[in-house]
């Protein structure tokens, strides 16, 4: 791979045009991260690379998109200045402590007394200080999870409530007869969500979802319980865009989940 | 570029940006306005769908709301910066991979062209319009199956059943050819 220490330059223009299988592209990457003169001949390569942009058909977005970003930054604005924390605990580093007079008179020992009691008070409000500015990080984390969180449910939102959203009911099978469950997917975003009342598994145990497409095999849609991704009692699963789905089923497999069904059936619903 | 960050007419995407760290929405709404057409038009290019490209749009301008104080133009451009991510958030949407979010201060990305006006832009749609149109079918194909597919070379050469070696080479021509065009 490497021309004596460096990467070659072929290796970082395919690296650079997303060409490189993710192993080779690791191992070539590793080596560009500690090495400046390679770090600058890929910038240089992404660049050269990045201009392919310009032979995509160009389109102008919607007007609302700009609208809604404008709204998305007001809204981030106005919950990091709820947030800010006031800058009235600077510490003075002392400047203003008075000097000693060369004199070792009675005064001498109420001033360096007062100097004390004041470094004192100024460690106690460097202290204070340190505290809020930890706790103002972790209101900015919790700031963002927040953030984060609503994002997600406006995604779950549109999906539930846009008109090209499937709805297919599951039914129990076999052993699992008196078990049901619900699926909701849009095959524009990829989005499935699903609820369903299943027994309990033993811990070497999951249940897990499948999309099975008009062609092909079963597509993983996620995990019903520990490894999966849920919202309340809501799991959520995001496959290939515009996947044509035949029918959802859910099987019992390994703890973990497995790349195609091998378990038996409990859930099963054509769309 | 002058002192007051502008090229002729054009305000430098590093001076709109320094106004970005301050919390300028109006500095934004001229970065969105100059790269939103490109870098939607990337992303829809690659992904063949306006709602998913899109969110891509929105999501980077965020992030360039968020974190542009964080940028160092001694590490690249901007607009290199927006059409890699664009291109890498698209490719990682599509082959639904969990890509690692790009942050501006890191993967730098030297664009030795400018860009910053849609005068530049037109002018170098045209020429990228033109090496691509005379580049022979087989190059055009490798080229664009990397770069708006994200396949691999082993993919690609699975794709049209040639030897490794020649995807390679038929990347590292076409490549050539669109240097050029760079100066």
């Amino acid at each position: 791979m490497s021309n004596g220490e460096h990467i070659r330059l072929e290796e970082l223009e395919l690296l650079a045009l997303g060409a490189l299988p993710e192993d080779e592209a690791a191992a070539v990457q590793a080596h560009v991260s500690g090495c400046g003169e390679c770090a600058l001949k890929l910038a240089q390569e992404r660049g050269s690379a990045a201009v392919l942009a310009f032979a995509a058909k160009q389109e102008k977005p919607a007007g609302t998109i700009k609208a809604e970003l404008m709204a998305r930054i007001r809204a981030n604005r106005e919950s990091e200045e709820r947030l800010a924390l006031p800058a009235r605990l600077r510490a003075d580093g002392g400047a203003a402590l008075p000097r000693l007079g060369a004199r070792g008179n009675w005064w001498n020992w109420v001033l360096a007394t007062a100097a004390v009691a004041l470094a004192l008070v100024s460690f106690g409000l460097s202290w204070q200080n340190r505290r809020m500015a930890a706790e103002l990080q972790k209101e900015r984390q919790a700031a963002d999870t927040l953030i984060r969180d609503r994002e997600q449910i406006e995604k779950l939102v549109g999906v539930l409530a846009a008109p090209d959203t499937v709805t297919v009911k599951l039914a129990g099978v076999g052993d699992a007869a008196n078990t049901s469950g619900l699926v909701k997917f849009n095959p524009k975003t990829g989005m499935v969500l699903y609820a369903a009342e299943l027994p309990k598994l033993p811990a070497d145990k999951s249940y897990q979802m499948w999309l099975v497409p008009a062609n092909g095999a079963p597509i993983n849609a996620g995990l019903l319980g520990a490894g999966g991704h849920a919202w309340g009692n809501l799991w959520t699963a995001e496959v290939p865009l515009n996947t044509q789905a035949k029918a959802f089923a859910v099987t019992i497999e390994p703890a973990g989940g497995m790349p195609q069904p091998t378990g038996p059936k409990v859930l099963l619903g054509a769309t | 570029m002058r002192a007051n960050g502008t090229t002729g007419e054009t305000t430098t995407d590093w001076s709109l940006l320094a106004r970005v760290g301050q919390k300028d929405e109006e500095a934004l709404s001229a970065l969105y306005d100059r790269y939103s057409g490109l870098v939607f038009s990337e992303a829809k290019r690659i992904l063949r769908d306006t709602g998913a490209a899109e969110e891509i749009l929105q999501d980077l301008f965020y992030q360039v709301w968020r974190t542009a104080e964080r940028f160092d133009p001694a590490k690249g451009s901007l607009a290199g910066w927006l059409l890699v991510a664009a291109r890498n958030r698209a490719i990682s949407k599509l082959r639904r991979k969990t890509g690692k979010t790009e942050d501006l201060d890191e993967n730098g990305v030297s664009l030795s062209i400018d860009v910053e006006s849609h005068a530049a832009q037109n002018l170098l749609l045209d020429k990228v319009r033109t090496v691509m149109g005379s580049l022979p079918e087989s190059q055009r194909e490798a080229l664009e199956c990397a770069y708006f597919e994200g396949m691999s070379h082993t993919e690609i050469a699975e794709k049209t059943g040639q030897p490794l070696g020649t995807v390679k080479t038929r990347i590292r021509s076409a490549m050539e050819a669109l240097k050029k065009v760079l100066g």
